[in-house]
């Protein structure tokens, strides 16, 4: 079978997770049609991961490098034409590597750039009660998330939407929008779209919590929901649990939930507090010792 | 117990019920989104604190494991 024609003779993809699994698949099921070589490289591992497993069963190339300088020096050493596909990857591309002829990077952004930059967006989009949001591909330049844009796809945030559905959504749609233009971006014929940014465009680090990470009971409780909700990934650990001061105690927020006023159970180190639409807050705490 | 978190796992993930393997995960039957939700419903449902150290792939390899843990963790 005759190939399709593209420059890129090698694809290196830098992630973890779903998103970064599912285009992994994707590029070594369309090798037969492009004949480039692929490798994964693994930069943060994650405990649930299964990118290494994808790559035993498949045979692709497996490399972990959580070390920044190590991930550095070796894609600074590449000279074959290669496009680097970074999704669900915290790893900032060295302005050096970015400028480099023979490459060519894309990274899927969890937001509709231009808003919402930088780490976490998910979180920010839900804290800030947005109604939709999206994924975008976009081109990589050496400022963060400043590329010009590939594809763009959105969706709906629902009213109880949590951090890590929210992602899941997203991670689908990076897919969906990677399948799209995956031969536009081999082909090298994309109309890549410029970013229009306002001045001052806010950048999210990853340092960054929000709310400050404080629940302040004395705030509507559609606004703590909101917050509950956007810190929410389980048990990942990108966020510190939420802290809140019950009856002048510091207290760590262990879960929460909404439920009907008749599922309603008085328990010890519990808080119920009424939603608009005639549910229950329901949230579990515990006392911080060092405050007590 | 057992009738509990079978509930929780045919709830979001229905396939686990019948799984006979040693790896849901791997295989995927299971994914770490719905492991999040899992973990949240049996916090909740047994007034439990599961650990970050404790979801990993081994405890939720399948039905058996998952059942094995919240025992674990009920007796803690």
């Amino acid at each position: 079978m005759e190939t399709m024609k593209t420059n890129f003779t090698r694809i290196v993809v830098i992630g973890y997770g779903k998103a970064a699994g599912e285009v992994l698949k994707y590029i070594h099921d369309r090798r037969a049609d492009y004949g480039y070589e692929l490798a994964f490289i693994e930069h943060e591992p994650h405990a649930l991961s299964i990118t290494g497993q994808i790559c035993r069963e498949r045979g692709i190339p497996f490399a972990s490098m959580p070390d920044k300088r190590e991930l550095a020096d070796y894609l600074a050493e590449i000279q074959e034409k290669t496009l680097i596909v970074s999704a669900s990857n915290n790893f900032l591309f060295p302005a050096a590597l970015v400028e480099k002829e023979n490459i060519t990077i894309i990274n899927f952004h969890n937001a509709l750039l231009p808003d919402y930059p930088g780490r976490n967006a998910p979180s920010w989009v839900i804290y800030r009660g947005e109604e939709r949001t999206g994924i975008t591909w976009h081109y990589v330049t050496a400022g963060v998330d400043e590329g010009n844009i590939i594809i763009q796809k959105s969706c709906e945030i629902g009213s109880d939407t949590k951090a890590y559905e929210l992602t899941e959504r997203l991670m689908d749609l990076a897919c969906e929008g990677f399948y799209e233009c995956f031969d536009g971006v081999m082909q090298e014929n994309v109309k890549a779209k410029p970013q229009e940014m306002q001045p001052g465009r806010r950048m999210y680090r990853s340092t960054e919590i929000p709310g400050d990470g404080f629940l302040n009971l004395a705030e509507e409780p559609e606004k703590l929901y909101r917050l509950l909700r956007s810190v929410d990934y389980g048990k990942s650990g990108i966020f510190p649990p939420l802290q809140t001061e019950v009856a002048g105690v510091r207290a760590e927020i262990l879960r929460y939930r909404k439920i009907a006023p008749e599922k309603r159970k008085e328990e010890a180190d519990m808080l119920h507090l009424p939603l608009a639409d005639g549910n229950l807050l329901k949230i579990k705490y515990c006392m911080l010792e060092m405050y007590k | 117990m057992e009738e509990k978190v079978l509930e929780i796992l045919e709830e979001y993930c229905e396939e686990a019920l019948d799984y006979t393997g040693d790896n849901m995960m791997e295989e995927g039957v299971i994914d770490s989104f719905t492991v999040i939700n899992i973990v949240s419903e049996l916090e909740d449902a047994f007034d439990i604190e599961i650990d970050a150290k404790y979801v990993v792939a081994e405890n939720f390899r399948n039905k058996e494991a998952v059942i094995e843990l919240v025992a674990r963790l009920l007796e803690e």
